[in-house]
């Protein structure tokens, strides 16, 4: 877990660039983006298909480096850390919530939500077992735990997801485009959910081009074509839009 | 525990990769068993075959011989050396607290003429003539006439066929002295000097007799008493063991009824043995041929029978053919074509009616036999034994190759070796000069010498006694041992006596180990492993510096000893192509699924698991498909291998009777068997398991992302 003061930003960039190489071609999916996230945030990054909300999102969930400029993430500038340091800040101050949900189908509900814990090793059976039941009814799903993900809804188990990357109460919980495979009404619910938990204390990071998202951010971080063009609350990004 | 989880949740989800890869190491693993207990058990019960019939755990043969001694291997005489100094050896062997017996060998080829029954009538004419039985001279004089009669017809025959100007002075004059026995003045003057007609047939005409066979026997010569209580394996079938001491030869009874039984009896048991296994007459080729064959040798029965037993014996073959032919070799012709139906019945006729009648075995028990060796000098050699009976190694009696061996006293083997070392030459040499005697051309002493030495053949005007031949022969002699000096007397009887006196001489336990042997088979303690009575064993030649090289049973054995490290090898071959086919679909059926789970490992990646923990994660799984998988292999094959190990297998032919140690083949499962078999069978998993896990731990957590944007 994360030592930092909750004061300190718990995301910190600075001047990063992310370059990929696709063969001889060298194309620059960030440039220059500088950004920080408080704790409690509600934060959006809004923008088109390739505007590289999803290597931004990578970057900070540390699943990728920055080419340069400076990542810092609850205090550890991870382009200073190794492979398996990098994977310890993932499982120890970071949630993670994908599009596809992403759970293990071999795995019931419970046990995909007790995964991240059996990884930490930190508590025992039934510590692990309070958290997980815990959080399952917290997303309101507790009497479906012992069902595998094939027996569940689309929204079922993206609320497994959620529990799943708030289990270990991590500093930050990254969601990638989390309702781009719900219907209106359920990916309603999900935002429902994420702002209740968002209220309690849980820092989120989303990525979506969904407007209906983005009108509940409490901050909107505008992409385009890998820069930050604007930094604005939710109303006056859909003043824009609109 | 969650890894163990997920490898188990995997294994259940995919379900034709697991049902693949799990038949896979299923039959894998039943391979394994099947073969390990297969060759184990064939391992340790050839090793009982071998060991307990002739072998022994460890041979000894001299050091440097040009052949290494392969007792199962070639036939003949090869060139394994010779040891000289048994008795001392045999001392320092016997001490050793691994040993529990030490035995000398010697093992050796040769032709026993099996039995002309011309000769035998002949002997058994010159008796009736001897004691002046009228009647008794009358009936076998008759018999003989026939047989005469019978060659001289079949002489004809053989003398259309073949090129006057090829065939040899002798093969013409003895036409002409057969055709001369023909003739009814030679029988008419037969009473009036039955000595020089019975002297004319014995010389002239026995040797051109029909069947007479001519067996090559492969014999053991040995401590027969000794051989008898080392090797639990023999057991006497007929007769009795050949008296401590004394000279002597045992056929093993698989020989004797392949090869010294009458043909037309033998065959009519081969057809029994083969309809008992549940052959039919009219769809077996070789049952047919069989019955081609003793309906065309009709004369193998017809020219043994005298008048008596002819009339006898069609009175039968016609009542059971309801026939009124009066033709014998008609009759015998239409009784031998057996079927199905009649075959029971006819075959218990055959040795009610006719096998009394007839010489069922060339050679019998109590005859003395004619062995015609040819010495490692480059002669031949004769020399007279009786056979005391047969015996089998136990539970190897139908099989050719423990039934190959028959045994022959030691002094008698010598003889036959006719070994001469450069000491025994010169004190012949030097025996020779004191008493004045000349060597006789051999061809010329032939007729009228009988027990002989193997080595030179000298005359003495003297009938020697056993007593004064041994004493010829200092015991600690090799080779030629006893019997060198033979008498030539008158007729031949002052030999006759001195052959009978040799064959109840009994020779003392220094005479039997102070000569010449091949070979030393070494019994070891039961538990001792033959690993250890080798160290042993070798250490105690170098200790005193015998001229002798140690070979442990399967070394020893020749051919057969390799055949198990053939199986072996066979074996560790399939398995090996299994197994590697096994590793290409296990480990192409990890990497599909590995690629199937990309995101899943991305996910767990990227939601902070190491990629440690992703190998993990594949060497659990593995481990449990092998674990699982081989353990369902191992019960099949532990299944079968009890199943055929309480009911026993048959063994199809002789060499697998040999190789079962027994009719019945009961494989059993080694203890190290099951390990051996779960531990291959996870080292092939692991193995295959190896690159399907260095992909996944290279999957990155960005493949978590892979749909996103």
């Amino acid at each position: 877990m994360a030592t930092t003061p909750s004061s300190q930003p718990i995301v910190h960039l600075s001047n990063v660039d992310k370059d990929y190489k696709l063969g001889a071609v060298t194309v620059t999916a960030l440039r220059q983006v500088s950004l920080e996230i408080a704790p409690g945030e509600f934060t959006v990054i809004a923008g088109p298909s390739g505007s590289g909300k999803t290597t931004l999102l990578n970057l900070i969930g540390c699943v990728d480096v920055a080419t340069r400029g400076q990542v810092i993430v609850a205090g550890q500038d991870t382009g200073k850390l190794a492979e398996g340091d990098l994977t310890r800040l993932r499982l120890n101050a970071l949630g993670f919530i994908f599009q596809s949900f992403n759970l293990v189908g071999v795995l019931d509900a419970f046990q995909n939500v007790e995964f991240p814990l059996l990884l930490q090793k930190k508590m025992n059976a039934a510590q692990r077992k309070e958290r997980v039941m815990d959080l399952l009814n917290r997303v309101g799903i507790a009497e479906y735990a012992h069902h595998r993900p094939g027996e569940l809804s689309g929204g079922q188990r993206q609320r497994v997801a959620i529990a799943r990357a708030l289990v270990t109460l991590p500093r930050i919980v990254l969601a990638d485009e989390p309702t781009a495979n719900l219907d209106s009404v359920t990916g309603n619910q999900i935002l429902d959910l994420m702002q209740e938990l968002n209220r309690e204390g849980t820092t989120f990071l989303f990525s979506t081009h969904d407007p209906k998202v983005v009108s509940r951010a409490g901050r909107v971080v505008r992409l385009v074509d890998g820069r930050i063009v604007a930094e604005e609350t939710a109303e006056q990004y859909q003043t824009r839009q609109a | 525990m969650i890894l163990i989880h997920i490898a188990l949740r995997n294994l259940l989800t995919h379900k034709v990769k697991s049902a693949i890869v799990g038949g896979l190491l299923v039959f894998a693993a039943f391979l394994i068993i099947v073969g390990l207990s297969l060759i184990s058990s064939i391992d340790s019960s050839m090793s009982k075959s071998i060991v307990n019939s002739v072998a022994a755990h460890i041979q000894l043969q001299q050091k440097g011989a040009k052949d290494e001694l392969s007792i199962f291997g070639q036939m003949g005489s090869n060139e394994i050396g010779y040891i000289h100094n048994f008795p001392e050896i045999r001392k320092a062997l016997e001490a050793l607290p691994e040993v529990a017996a030490v035995v000398p060998q010697g093992i050796d080829s040769s032709i026993v003429f099996g039995g002309n029954v011309l000769d035998v009538k002949l002997e058994a004419l010159r008796n009736a003539v001897k004691a002046g039985d009228k009647i008794q001279t009358d009936v076998v004089r008759r018999h003989v006439r026939r047989m005469v009669a019978l060659l001289d017809d079949e002489l004809k025959n053989l003398k259309g066929f073949t090129d006057q100007e090829k065939m040899s002075d002798d093969m013409k004059s003895g036409l002409v002295d057969v055709t001369q026995a023909n003739q009814p003045a030679f029988w008419d003057s037969f009473d009036q000097d039955p000595y020089s007609h019975l002297e004319f047939l014995e010389n002239k005409i026995a040797k051109m007799a029909i069947g007479e066979d001519m067996l090559m026997l492969r014999y053991v010569g040995t401590d027969t008493e000794r051989f008898r209580q080392v090797f639990d394996r023999f057991e006497m079938v007929d007769g009795t063991p050949i008296p401590p001491g004394q000279r002597g030869f045992l056929f093993n009874k698989f020989t004797y009824e392949e090869q010294v039984k009458h043909k037309t009896a033998r065959r009519l048991d081969k057809i029994r043995d083969r309809l008992a296994e549940g052959a039919k007459v009219a769809t077996d080729e070789e049952i047919k041929q069989w019955i081609k064959l003793n309906r065309t040798q009709y004369k193998e029965i017809t020219f043994q029978l005298d008048d008596v037993a002819t009339d006898a014996v069609k009175a039968a073959l016609q009542a059971e053919l309801a026939s009124q032919e009066t033709d014998l070799a008609k009759l015998v012709d239409a009784f031998m074509d057996v079927n199905d139906a009649n075959f029971a019945k006819r075959y218990a006729l055959f040795y009610k009616v006719i096998a009394p009648k007839i010489r069922l075995y060339g050679i019998r028990v109590g005859d003395t036999m004619t062995i015609n060796g040819f010495s490692q000098s480059g002669y031949a050699t004769t020399v007279n034994v009786k056979m005391f009976g047969t015996f089998r190694f136990h539970g190897l009696d139908r099989s050719t190759m423990a039934g190959a061996f028959n045994i022959l006293d030691l002094m008698t083997y010598r003889d036959l070796l006719g070994y001469m070392t450069a000491d025994k030459k010169a004190e012949i040499a030097k025996l020779q000069a004191e008493s004045g005697v000349k060597e006789l051309k051999r061809d010329s002493a032939e007729d009228e010498l009988f027990g002989k030495g193997g080595g030179e053949v000298v005359e003495d005007t003297s009938d020697a006694t056993p007593a004064q031949a041994a004493a010829a022969t200092p015991t600690d002699a090799p080779a030629a041992a006893t019997p060198t000096v033979v008498a030539a007397g008158n007729g031949g009887t002052g030999a006759k006596a001195f052959a009978k006196s040799l064959e109840s001489h009994v020779y003392s336990q220094a005479e039997i180990d102070g000569g010449v042997i091949r070979n030393i088979a070494i019994m070891l303690k039961p538990g001792v492993d033959v690993k250890d009575g080798m160290i042993a064993v070798n250490r105690l030649i170098d200790e005193n510096k015998f001229e002798l090289k140690a070979l442990d049973w399967r070394a020893a054995s020749g051919l057969v000893g390799n055949f198990i490290g053939v199986i072996y090898a066979v074996l560790a071959f399939s398995i090996f192509i299994i197994f590697l086919v096994s590793l290409v679909i296990i480990n192409n059926s990890l990497v599909m699924s590995t690629l199937e789970r990309t995101r899943e490992i991305g996910t767990m990646r990227a939601i902070g698991a190491q990629r440690t923990e992703i190998l993990w994660m594949f060497v659990v799984e593995a481990f449990v498909m092998a674990i699982v998988f081989g353990a369902i292999g191992c019960a099949f094959g532990y299944g079968l291998v009890a199943y055929f190990g309480h009911f026993g297998l048959l063994a199809g032919n002789d060499f697998m009777v040999f190789l079962s140690g027994g009719p019945r083949f009961y494989p059993a499962l080694p203890p190290w068997g099951l390990p051996v078999a779960m531990l291959a069978v996870m080292i092939v998993t692991l193995i295959s398991t190896l690159y399907p896990a260095w992909l996944a731990m290279r999957i990155t957590p960005l493949a978590a992302m892979q749909d996103s944007e």
